[in-house]
């Protein structure tokens, strides 16, 4: 029971220190918090740049059969790597789902905070700048 | 007490001790490593020879939470007040002193979510800012030089450099206003003492956005308490925002085992492209 506890909150802390945050823009400006969001795709592109790595993915809606191709916001490529990301970890084909906040603009953009790709299960933090208590 | 109670209470102390260890930092934990100096006994706040190491600045989003009271602590330190704390405007901030047309422009801010913070056209922070922007930073003494540098990987990847040899600011229209100030540097015992003038105006304190004039004088105070730690402190004293000069301050942790690393902002930057103005004209690009 203690070393459950203690495992738990060792985990917490560890993803807690693990997410370090970037800074660039208001974060508020553009997405909106109280709209989360869970998407799985095919990765289309990914542009590993400052000062936010934008990758794309083309999500086929389940019921209408229609693709979207859907861009996702993420932290500087140094931000990421201090995470554990290189450049090479997402790439054209991958299927990946990803978790954030979707945009204010109602267009598919996406804040993301984590990326899991299918293939290894691996989940990665996305270096997000979405910490302001909204 | 019960056993389950020892137990609940063993818990709540262990996820206690764990958090006090994880929100002190890295080095928390391990046995509190003393001040590093050089041979004449001058403060080193950089690294010692064969080590890695850089200052992991915070994200202060609002200095209105970091002014110290009475006890010398910050109503973030004190946990009275989340860092964030929501968007209150300048009536939740009764000790930041404002002048009537900084407090709008301080309420703006706040409406609009700081749409319109400089650093997210990529414009480098100015003042304390440069110590709450969270990329990590270090601080390189010259004192064959006579100066200090303090080089930054972000928000845009910029250095200052810090006048030890006892000049004074540039008097008049030698005073260039320019984004980082002019900065002039002395040791009070164990504290480095800067004292900037002559920034222009293109800047925000903080990313909540606390406006402030090209009359902004600030006074900072960096010691290093132990080998760990950097405890920042900055006067704002600035006539044409403020009513009286203002104290902020923070700690700021040392990470053992980092480096810096290249960021330039400029490269790609998709929120300048879309930003659009108060009546939804993009702010880039003509009308």
């Amino acid at each position: 029971m203690r070393m459950k506890l203690l495992l738990a909150t060792t985990a917490i802390a560890l993803l807690a220190a693990a997410a370090a945050v970037a800074a660039h823009h208001s974060f508020a400006a553009e997405f909106d918090a109280s709209k989360p969001f869970k998407l799985t795709g095919v990765v289309t592109k990914v542009e590993w740049q400052n000062p936010h790595t934008i990758f794309y993915l083309d999500i086929t809606d389940e019921r209408t059969k229609k693709v979207t191709n859907w861009s996702f916001e993420m932290g500087s490529p140094n931000g990421l790597m201090r995470n554990g990301w290189t450049r090479n970890t997402l790439k054209v084909g991958d299927e990946a789902t990803v978790e954030g906040s979707l945009a204010r603009d109602g267009s598919p953009h996406g804040n993301a905070r984590t990326v899991v790709l299918t293939s290894s299960g691996k989940r990665l933090f996305a270096a997000s700048s979405q910490t302001e208590a909204q | 007490m019960s056993s389950a109670r020892r137990v609940a209470l063993a818990a709540v102390i262990v996820i206690a001790a764990l958090y006090t260890v994880w929100a002190q930092g890295p080095a928390a934990g391990r046995p509190v490593e003393p001040t590093p100096r050089f041979a004449d006994g001058t403060p080193n706040l950089g690294r010692v020879p064969g080590d890695k190491g850089v200052w992991d600045v915070p994200y202060i989003q609002n200095m209105g939470m970091r002014i110290p009271g009475p006890d010398g602590k910050t109503a973030a330190e004190r946990g009275t007040a989340a860092e964030s704390g929501g968007r209150g405007g300048a009536k939740a901030e009764p000790d930041v002193p404002f002048l009537p047309w900084a407090r709008g422009i301080y309420d703006y801010n706040s409406r609009n979510n700081s749409k319109y913070d400089p650093e997210g056209y990529c414009l480098p922070p100015g003042g304390p800012r440069l110590m709450a922007t969270p990329y990590p930073m270090e601080i390189i003494q010259q004192p064959e030089h006579k100066r200090i540098f303090m080089v930054f990987e972000g928000a845009t990847h910029i250095w200052r450099e810090i006048y030890m040899d006892g000049r004074p600011h540039p008097k008049g229209d030698e005073l260039n206003p320019t984004y980082l100030g002019h900065s002039v540097g002395h040791w009070d015992r164990d504290t480095l003492v800067v004292d900037v003038v002559g920034f222009n105006e293109n800047t925000w304190l903080d990313y909540f956005g606390h406006p402030h004039t090209d009359l902004l004088h600030v006074v900072e105070k960096f010691t290093r308490p132990n080998k760990a730690t950097l405890r920042y402190e900055a006067l704002i004293d600035d006539p044409g925002a403020y009513s009286r000069p203002w104290t902020v301050a923070w700690n700021i942790p040392w990470n053992a085992s980092g480096e810096l690393t290249e960021y330039i902002c400029q490269e790609n930057n998709r929120y300048l492209q879309k930003l659009t103005d108060d009546f939804g004209e993009p702010v880039l690009g003509g009308r």
